[in-house]
């Protein structure tokens, strides 16, 4: 499904404007430890997670995700924000919890 | 140059997870007899132990550093340490109000109990203490500096509360002089920083389990930083007990 469609269904607030939300979205990883979802997410996944510091830009990068969903409405500062835009990783935000992020989306996959 | 050895990460009966035997009087005298020259006390996200130890550390001759565990929001451990005691009573101050509001309950964390030098309760932390400030990791290293202290992460090769299982690898652009290590070596990624190794005692037979050897001039926080350099021949050195194997 595309990343577009994704924001759409499921509400999602686009943290990074401009983005490019075209890609297309094949599954989805749940993790906080990022040293865990640096070994286990795939590229093509949506990363959803409570984490939103700088260092999550650069593991969305090495893993090939293209974007990352930040749950429970807690917000990225500057600096990730400006990394995530230099290294053209996409972040949406959402109030909802992972739990329900996560059930949405797989049922949206599934479809 | 002095030889000194060094546990710099000491909890005492104030943190939860720290044992009631860890008083004050508990921890100088386990000190003492492992032949350890100086020592810290780093309890988590807060400070009411500290002066209580160093009292008593300074008259048995000990070196102390005032020091405090504060844990970001990543779950990150970070080590404070300061020569005195009013600037490490500052940051703390500072990052009180960044400690969720939630309640201690004894029944499942432990006792919070802040004592005097004769082992008597004087008081009971309200808040939590394992718990995350509302503070991010680079932000929180930048605070300690601000203040006047020597940021240093805890155990950052943990499983649990480590920099790199939390946050995957050092972030960018943030620089340390030394990082606490269980193993005595360092990950990649930490530049020129020194390995430090530290009990992280909770319990008074831990304390010295693993300890650095510095040679420096004094234990300050100004010659920690020299020592981690190797400048006119200080050093740092990571020492581990070896465990008794029956």
């Amino acid at each position: 499904m595309r990343l577009s469609e994704i924001i759409d269904r499921l509400s999602l607030d686009v943290l990074t404007p401009a983005s490019d939300v075209d890609s297309e979205v094949t599954g989805a990883y749940c993790g906080d430890l990022l040293s865990h979802v640096l070994a286990k997410a795939a590229a093509g996944d949506l990363w959803i997670t409570i984490q939103h510091h700088a260092n999550i830009v650069a593991v969305a990068q090495v893993t090939g995700l293209q974007a990352v969903l930040i749950v429970d409405g807690r917000s990225p500062n500057e600096e990730t924000l400006t990394r995530a835009k230099d290294g053209g990783i996409i972040l949406l935000g959402t109030s909802e919890s992972a739990f329900i992020m996560a059930g949405r989306l797989h049922t949206l996959l599934a479809d | 140059m002095e030889l000194i050895v060094a546990d710099l990460h000491i909890h005492t009966c104030l943190s939860p997870c720290g044992e009631l035997a860890m008083s004050p009087r508990a921890i100088v005298e386990a000190a003492v007899s492992k032949r350890i020259d100086a020592i810290a006390i780093t309890d988590h996200n807060s400070v009411s132990m500290v002066d209580t130890v160093a009292q008593l550390a300074l008259s048995a001759g000990l070196g102390f550093l005032y020091g405090m565990e504060m844990q970001t929001r990543e779950d990150v451990h970070l080590l404070a340490y300061f020569n005195d005691s009013a600037s490490c009573h500052r940051l703390a101050d500072a990052i009180y109000s960044l400690l969720p509001n939630r309640p201690n309950e004894p029944l499942y964390f432990g006792d919070q109990v802040i004592v005097d030098a004769d082992e008597t309760i004087i008081g009971y932390e309200p808040k939590l203490l394992v718990n995350s400030l509302d503070l991010g990791f680079n932000e929180a290293v930048a605070l300690v500096r601000e203040y006047g202290g020597l940021p240093v992460p805890a155990h950052v090769d943990r499983e649990a509360y480590g920099l790199m299982a939390q946050l995957g690898f050092v972030p960018e652009g943030v620089i340390f002089d030394l990082a606490e290590t269980l193993t005595g070596v360092l990950p990649e990624g930490f530049g020129h920083a020194a390995a430090m190794c530290s009990s992280d005692a909770h319990q008074p037979e831990q304390i010295g389990r693993r300890t650095t050897i510095f040679k420096m001039k004094n234990a300050s926080i100004h010659e920690m930083i020299l020592a981690s350099q190797g400048i006119d021949g200080r050093s740092v050195t990571c020492h581990i007990e070896e465990r008794r194997t029956k």
